[in-house]
């Protein structure tokens, strides 16, 4: 880590985002949560998608990639089978999770990587001026569908195993969130979904509105993280009475995509040299495989 | 075996196997294949299915030859039709010396056979209805026969089930060897005995050749180069690539993953190649067109990649099971922006699995997508090569700096100028090498830039990246009478139908010469030679457009010289067939000859 200090690599960025921007809480959270837990700059790969919260891999010091808009988490899937020694987190909006991206979020909760996913949820496309994004509510914008809830979404998968919803405007309990989630993927137990309620202050600021409806399950007695299907109730309930869950909604237990698919007896992919000595009897074998 | 004298020796046959879709074509020529070639021969199989699981005309052909043949001869020589649409569909392949065997259960042969054909009516469905109470067992029963016509000797032929069937199960092996047997004592019915076939097997020893297709042979140049990364979305004619990456690529610590779309597969695949794994991902135009995005956004984040489009007929969803060459243009011209990228074009599985090789390393050091230009007939058909020679290749690694280099350095810069405009890679997991990787117009360091200085030498470094590559990129390979005026030039499995054409042509008193161009995209010198030493170059082409020779054309080559064949009715080119039309061709040219002589 020394070494480091007298390296002259990309100096990081200044965020672009506006004055109150919930996504300045994620960040602060973030590094914080690094620090603390020890994870070196050049063992992290941070990829993010496209919008405002697309733009967070410029201002950490690690390994940073801006993905296409909705396909960060493919990205971040192939990075981590490739390296898994790496910790991998994928960021973005609700724009390109959840629109653009929705389908690789449901592929990537029935694989369960070890990736955590970060999520600024903020109901609105913020880069692109306001439009009314999937978790925009009805009336937002003249937008008459209801919004999509992730967290629902990703409890009905079996193989989810970490679900939680924070909030910008509660720091303490994200930072909590954060660290569970990047605990659960460092110990390799598969997907942290992160999603933070992170408000838009130039075209939809929902701070003190979310501030009134959030409702925070750790400090309920007796919920159990555990119990899916107590989760799931719990959360349509408080959809029903107009409340936002926020706290660690559910943890399970499932093998995690790198477990399942990587050769335990091999270097991982990004480790191995290049060169046919180390394989030279796999190869042999193919031919032979082929001469019949 | 004294009844055979006077048989021809088995030296170059061509055998369909045709009917529904189900009715196990496919197993009866792979079987034949297999067996044929231990006894010397080379083959090569070509299949000709609708995109539907069962159902449907479906026919196999083998070709076993003694030398060297890439591609299914000009006429069959054998058809064994498991109904009339068989006989209808693959009577024009026909000629007057062809054989027909003919499952008459259905009704008697239909009256589309050229004349002097011969024919053997048996009611394979109906034997193994009665006898086996499964219509599955009729192929097995036609081996029996096929078998005893081409000489081969049953013992052989109960050898070949064994080996074929024994990994399905025992009952399945004895279910099989017994309409096997309903086969050999149906052909002793039609008089043609154990030995006394159409044909003698020439006995050679054996040599060592591998039968293997061009999808195959790319996933193991893939592995060999040390490609540890795949991802795929199934799709005819790819899914080879996938299928056996994911049996061989594990056991060398290598990732092959089906991805949930053609989406997810590129951005997966260019995850894995921004760790410093290298990365391959496989499609076809449908999937290609999806992937376009991920294209240029390896190009502008100088993301190393190839990318294998096994061409079938489009546009659109086309034809998925036919062969085509016409996504030439996307692969030269395809994604938005300008960036930097190369096209090789195997035409045969050893090139195949040489240039996956190349494209491999190739992707590593210029940091750029590379395209392999398949074709469906060239990824799908089975053809016998020498065993690969691992000594004759070697993955060279990119450009890299490891830790150790940084610190010297004291500086990283993941995009740095540089005199060769490739920048050193510093692999995630790199004290030191922190760094940006992103499709938007960036600086040195990789941070999101429009600087107007800045945006003109990333461009030029980018694009000047491939100048310095074209002394490298794999060359031509030249064919035939170097001497000649009169030129092919055609890519993919059209190499060996322009061998063989070149043949026939050539026994008209036609002396042709061949370019198999080996890299499309950047178009090479030696391409534009070629043509230019020529008085008339016939570019050939499975597609309408005539996009190869645009290419070539919007490089530099005369466009006065090229005449056009193309062809894009999804079936493929047999020899005689293009050696007719080039005929015709040189016809029209000698008649304008004549007609401008007279004008002067």
């Amino acid at each position: 880590m020394t070494m480091q200090t007298h390296i002259k690599t990309f100096t990081p960025a200044r965020p672009i985002w506006c004055a109150g921007c919930g996504d300045f809480a994620v960040q602060g959270v973030l590094e914080k949560s690094l620090h603390k837990m020890g994870i070196p700059p050049h063992k992290l790969m941070l990829l993010a998608g496209i919008g405002c919260s697309g733009t967070i891999q410029n201002n950490l010091p690690c390994y940073g990639y801006h993905a296409l808009h909705g396909r960060v988490l493919p990205a971040a899937i192939g990075a981590k089978l490739a390296n898994p020694d790496l910790t991998v987190i994928a960021a973005g909006g609700d724009g390109d999770g959840y629109a653009i991206g929705a389908g690789h979020l449901v592929h990537t909760f029935k694989s369960n990587p070890s990736i955590m996913y970060v999520v600024m949820n903020n109901c609105n496309y913020g880069l692109t001026k306001g439009q009314a994004s999937p978790t925009s509510p009805i009336g937002y914008h003249d937008n008459p569908e209801s919004g999509m809830d992730s967290i629902l979404l990703g409890l009905s998968f079996p193989s989810a195993t970490f679900i939680a919803r924070g909030f910008s405007g509660n720091p303490e309990q994200l930072e909590r969130l954060m660290e569970a989630a990047l605990d659960h993927t460092e110990s390799r137990k598969g997907f942290a979904f992160l999603e933070v309620l992170s408000p838009c202050v130039t075209y939809y600021d929902t701070h003190r509105e979310w501030r009134a409806r959030v409702y925070n399950v750790d400090e309920e007695e007796g919920y159990d993280p555990a119990d899916r299907s107590m989760a799931f109730q719990r959360c349509l309930k408080l959809r029903d009475e107009g409340r936002i869950p926020i706290g660690r909604i559910f943890k399970g237990v499932h093998p995690s995509l790198e477990s399942l698919t990587l050769n335990k007896a091999e270097l991982p992919p990004a480790q191995q040299k290049v060169g046919h000595e180390g394989h030279r009897e796999q190869y042999d074998k193919f031919i032979n495989s082929y001469m019949g | 075996m004294s009844s055979n004298n006077g048989r021809p020796i088995l030296e170059d046959v061509n055998v369909i196997v045709a009917g529904q879709g189900g009715d196990g074509s496919l197993t009866v020529i792979t079987m034949l294949a297999e067996l044929l070639r231990t006894n010397g021969l080379n083959v090569y199989t070509e299949r000709d299915v609708l995109s539907r699981i069962r159902g449907g005309h479906a026919a196999a052909t083998m070709r076993a030859f003694a030398g060297d043949r890439y591609c299914i001869g000009s006429s069959i020589n054998l058809l064994v039709a498991l109904d009339e649409e068989a006989v209808e569909k693959n009577a024009r392949q026909l000629d007057s010396r062809s054989v027909v065997v003919y499952d008459d259960s259905g009704g008697p042969v239909p009256s589309v056979l050229p004349q002097g054909a011969i024919v053997y009516s048996a009611p394979f469905n109906r034997i193994a209805m009665r006898t086996m109470r499964r219509e599955l067992y009729k192929n097995s029963i036609a081996f029996g026969v096929v078998g005893r016509l081409l000489g081969l000797e049953d013992e052989t032929l109960r050898e070949t089930f064994i080996k074929h069937f024994q990994r399905m199960g025992q009952v399945i092996l004895e279910y099989n060897l017994e309409a096997l047997g309903l086969g050999f004592h149906l052909a002793d019915e039609k008089g043609i005995h154990e030995g006394e076939g159409l044909y003698r097997i020439k006995k050679t020893a054996p040599e060592k050749r591998m039968l293997i297709t061009g999808n195959e042979s790319v996933a193991f140049g893939f592995m060999v180069a040390g490609g540890r990364f795949f991802c795929g979305y199934p799709i005819t004619p790819s899914s080879e690539i996938l299928e056996t990456l994911q049996k061989w690529l594990p056991r060398c610590g290598g990732v092959a993953r089906q991805t949930e779309d053609e989406l997810a597969g590129i951005n997966m695949a260019i995850g894995a190649a921004l760790t410093g794994t290298r990365a391959m991902v496989a499609t076809s135009g449908p999937g290609f067109s999806l992937m376009q995005e991920g294209v240029g956004h390896c190009g502008s984040g100088e993301i190393p990649l190839v990318i294998v489009d096994c061409q079938r007929s489009g546009p659109s969803t086309g034809m998925p099971t036919k062969p085509e060459q016409s996504d030439l243009n996307l692969m030269v011209f395809g994604g938005h922006g300008d960036f930097p990228r190369i096209v090789l074009a195997p035409g045969h599985p050893d090139d195949c699995f040489y240039l996956t090789v190349d494209a491999t390393n190739l992707a590593d050091k210029y940091q750029c997508p590379v395209f392999l230009a398949m074709d469906q007939a060239l990824s799908q058909n089975i053809a016998t090569v020498e065993p690969f020679n691992l000594d004759g290749v070697s993955a060279v690694p990119g450009k890299r700096v490891e830790a150790e280099d940084i610190e010297k350095a004291g500086v990283y810069k993941r995009y740095e100028f540089t005199e060769d405009n490739i920048s050193a890679f510093a692999a995630p997991g790199t004290p030191g090498g922190m760094s940006l990787v992103t499709g938007n117009e960036h600086n040195e360091w990789g941070l999101v830039s429009t600087d107007p200085v800045n945006r003109v030498k990333m461009m030029n470094k980018r694009m000047d990246k491939i100048k310095a590559a074209k002394s490298e990129l794999p060359t031509a390979r030249h064919f035939g009478d170097k001497d000649a005026k009169i030129g092919f030039i055609g890519i993919g499995s059209l190499f060996g139908v322009i061998l063989e054409a070149m043949e026939d042509l050539e026994r008209e008193g036609v002396k042709t010469r061949y370019l198999q161009p080996r890299t499309v995209w950047p178009v090479l010198e030696d391409v534009l030679a070629f043509i230019d030493k020529c008085s008339r170059v016939y570019v050939v082409e499975l597609n309408a457009q005539a996009q190869l020779a645009h290419i070539l054309v919007h490089q530099g080559a005369d466009p006065g010289k090229i005449i056009n064949i193309l062809k894009y009715d999804g079936i493929p080119f047999r020899p005689a067939e293009l050696a007719k039309r080039v005929l015709g061709e040189e016809g029209r040219m000698i008649k304008k000859g004549k007609k401008e002589a007279k004008l002067q």
